[in-house]
């Protein structure tokens, strides 16, 4: 049941997830389409997350979203529910009721290990986004288990002092019992400047078809294949955290419906590290008593999956 | 003992990996009901791309685990190019030997052919060289009619895109010439029929007709494209209704058989249990005159109407796994509609994932199109009275006993 919609004010909106956003160019939505969406979201009981490109609206667009209760997802240095810091420093002064997004590619996530981990301390909740995920490979994934275990004991510390600081890739599979994934196309959709629906905004800047006008409403073909229910990988994955990305299943798979190699054996390699986490919080506290992290001998569904 | 026959398995059937050379495509003819959209007379392959190709199946052999292997060639019309598939063959058993690969005492080379060059020196050099490691199916459709209504010489000319066209001309004669030379030296061996909507008064002659040739083993389908007019259903299920009056009247059922009927169609499905997909895309292999690799032939361009070829890699490259993974993760329950989960006669219906795709509403292999329902229900309408009017037979002569004993378990036969 859709609950979400994203609204990309500008063709410049700050990209908070895989895809890079190309568009260089400024094109702020048409300030009607701005309150059909609007309208739409109401009529259809959904909450808007505007998305913000790096310079201020004009005063009439900053009116009519004013119309509604919303989230504002920002590029830093802009102040926002969701700051979302690519391309650069990894600075939190100030974002303490925040949640920050970086945006980083593999060699730049290696090379920031020390900063996240001073990082976390500093924040409520830190989203790591890593956009190149589809070139892991084995030996990046060991340096990247050393990563996680090097944040995880931070993290530890924390928790034991009765701080709670949240990392997407450790602390939620730790706090979950059933899939958290990211759902678009099934929970939420997305508005581009454009005036017409993608199933995410990582769809409108790869250029993919659009699912829909204003005039008509959002109409995904297949739909289905965006559910959980309808993907034979991950409707059996206890890696609950995992955003299963649907856009990077087109892109890397060309099935909506199934994860590459790279994102299953990444997600893995974070569940297993929010296992041990977890093991190691609970040597000193009882914590979320109710999550079981089970020891798996697999890092890819794929190679354990049911053979006819 | 009472016989009957079964429908005939292929080789090794499940346990091989089937590695097809699309090595031309050209063909004589330009069947009007052919899956093969863009038949061309310019892609043919090189020696140089099939060495490479070989060469490249060869040296992964970790990837390749099961344990026989069919060598597939297609075209178009495959013994075209009986030159270069000599060449193939004489190098992958050349190789498969050099390398002690787990293939070399567990391949077959096979063919689909119409026929037309069988008799030809050169095929039956190839023949006689190969001979314990071959299987050739010819197609003929069945009687003269039925099969020159669809299976026509191309024009001598290609339209301006390079794409053959039918002529008028039938080729029943030039393929049934070589059915006696062909039954001589694959006695077990048989034909395919395809069958589309304008085939369907022909159904019961035609195969009637092949079995008087000698040909023991009919396999005959509709084709899964969207092809069909409202009542074929009905005038399909006379039809084959037919036809299993003359099988059982006529005692053919004891030496031949019709893969339309069968004793494990037409029942419900668990959607745990028998989940499993029909098609066996991407568990294949095959390769086309540039080098390109596919999950299946149906997923090169030429097989496609409406959707861009689905290459999975190239000859220099290899394969690119994440592009298998939807294929080896389908199954039946995730690609097919709620009509089909709630059927009650769902066992035996078959699908193409190649047409699928084509089909489908979007860029998925995961959409089942549902083109032949009714005539699958027809079918297993028939193919009920088939076994009830067989087993009564039997029952009244007193050997149903006797035959119930004795059948052999055939599961249907994945594409």
């Amino acid at each position: 049941m859709m609950q979400y919609l994203v609204i990309l004010l500008d063709d410049t909106s700050v990209s908070y997830c895989h895809a890079d956003n190309p568009y260089k160019e400024r094109r702020l939505i048409n300030l009607d389409d701005l309150r059909a969406g609007i309208r739409y979201a109401m009529t259809e009981n959904l909450m808007i997350q505007f998305v913000y490109p790096d310079y201020a609206l004009p005063k009439e667009y900053l009116d009519v979203i004013d119309t509604i209760d919303h989230h504002d997802i920002v590029p830093y240095p802009l102040k926002g529910d969701v700051v979302v810091i690519e391309n650069g420093e990894l600075r939190v002064e100030n974002l303490a009721d925040a949640v920050v997004v970086v945006r980083l590619k593999k060699a730049e996530l290696f090379d920031s290990g020390e900063a996240i981990a001073a990082t976390l301390p500093k924040v409520q909740r830190l989203n790591v986004v890593v956009t190149d995920l589809e070139t892991f490979t084995d030996e990046d994934l060991k340096r990247y288990n050393t990563l996680l275990d090097q944040w995880a004991a931070v993290l530890n510390a924390e928790y034991l002092h009765g701080r709670t600081p949240q990392l997407n890739l450790l602390t939620d599979r730790m706090m979950l019992t059933k899939p958290n994934h990211c759902n678009a196309g099934v929970e939420n959709i997305t508005l581009a400047p454009d005036g017409r629906f993608y199933i995410c905004p990582d769809f409108y800047y790869s250029q993919a078809e659009p699912v829909g006008d204003l005039q008509s409403g959002p109409a995904i073909p297949n739909q289905q294949l965006l559910r959980l229910d309808h993907t034979p990988l991950c409707r059996h994955c206890d890696a609950y955290h995992c955003r299963r990305c649907v856009w990077m299943n087109r892109q890397t798979t060309l099935e909506v419906n199934t994860p590459s190699h790279e994102q299953c054996i990444v997600a893995h390699t974070e569940r297993n590290a929010a296992r041990r986490l977890l093991e190691s919080i609970r040597k000193e506290a009882t914590f979320m008593p109710e999550v079981e992290i089970k020891e798996i001998d697999y890092l890819d569904p794929f190679d354990v999956r049911k053979e006819w | 003992m009472q016989k009957v026959r079964k429908n005939d398995n292929a080789w090794q059937s499940g346990r091989a990996k089937n590695i097809t050379f699309i090595v031309t495509k050209d063909c004589q003819l330009a069947c009007k009901y052919c899956y093969l959209v863009g038949k061309n007379v310019k892609e043919r392959m090189s020696w140089e791309t099939a060495k490479a190709f070989i060469d490249y199946v060869l040296s992964h052999e970790n990837e390749f685990r099961e344990e026989s292997v069919v060598w597939d060639f297609i075209g178009g019309e495959p013994f075209l190019e009986i030159e270069l598939i000599d060449k193939i063959c004489d190098y992958l058993k050349l190789r498969m030997f050099e390398l002690n690969h787990h293939w070399f005492n567990s391949y077959r080379f096979s063919f689909s052919t119409n026929g037309i060059n069988y008799h030809t020196p050169e095929v039956q050099n190839f023949i006689q060289k190969n001979r314990e490691h071959l299987s050739i199916g010819i197609t003929i459709d069945g009687t003269e009619k039925k099969h020159d209504l669809n299976r026509v010489w191309k024009q001598a000319t290609p339209n301006a895109n390079g794409i053959t066209q039918p002529s008028e001309r039938g080729s029943y004669k030039d393929v049934v010439k070589n059915i006696p030379l062909w039954l001589s030296q694959f006695p077990d061996a048989g034909t395919k029929v395809t069958i589309s909507s304008a085939d369907i008064p022909y159904i019961t002659e035609s195969v009637l007709h092949l079995y008087s040739l000698g040909i023991h083993q009919v396999n005959i389908n509709v084709v899964f494209e969207d092809v069909w007019q409202e009542g074929d259903d009905k005038r399909f299920e006379e039809q084959l209704m037919q036809l299993a009056d003359a099988i059982i009247d006529g005692g053919w059922y004891q030496d031949y058989a019709c893969s339309f009927f069968s004793e494990h169609i037409g029942k419900p499905l668990d959607p745990e249990l028998d989940n499993q997909n029909w098609c066996g895309a991407g568990r294949m292999l095959s390769v086309d005159a540039a080098g390109n690799l596919y999950p299946c032939t149906r997923f090169a361009q030429y097989s496609l109407r409406s959707k861009k070829a689905l290459v999975i890699g190239n000859i220099h490259d290899g394969i690119n796994q994440n592009l298998l993974r939807p294929f080896l993760t389908l199954d039946r329950t995730t690609q097919s509609p709620q009509k089909c989960l709630d059927c009650e006669v769902a066992s035996g219906c078959a699908w193409c994932q190649g047409e699928n795709y084509d089909a489908a509403q979007t860029n998925t292999i995961y959409e089942r199109s549902t083109a032949i329902c009714l005539m699958h229900k027809a079918r297993v309408r028939a193919n009920n009275y088939y076994w009830n009017k067989l087993y009564r037979k039997l029952e009244l002569e007193g050997r149903r006993e006797e035959y119930e004993a004795n059948k052999r378990d055939v599961k249907p036969e994945i594409c």
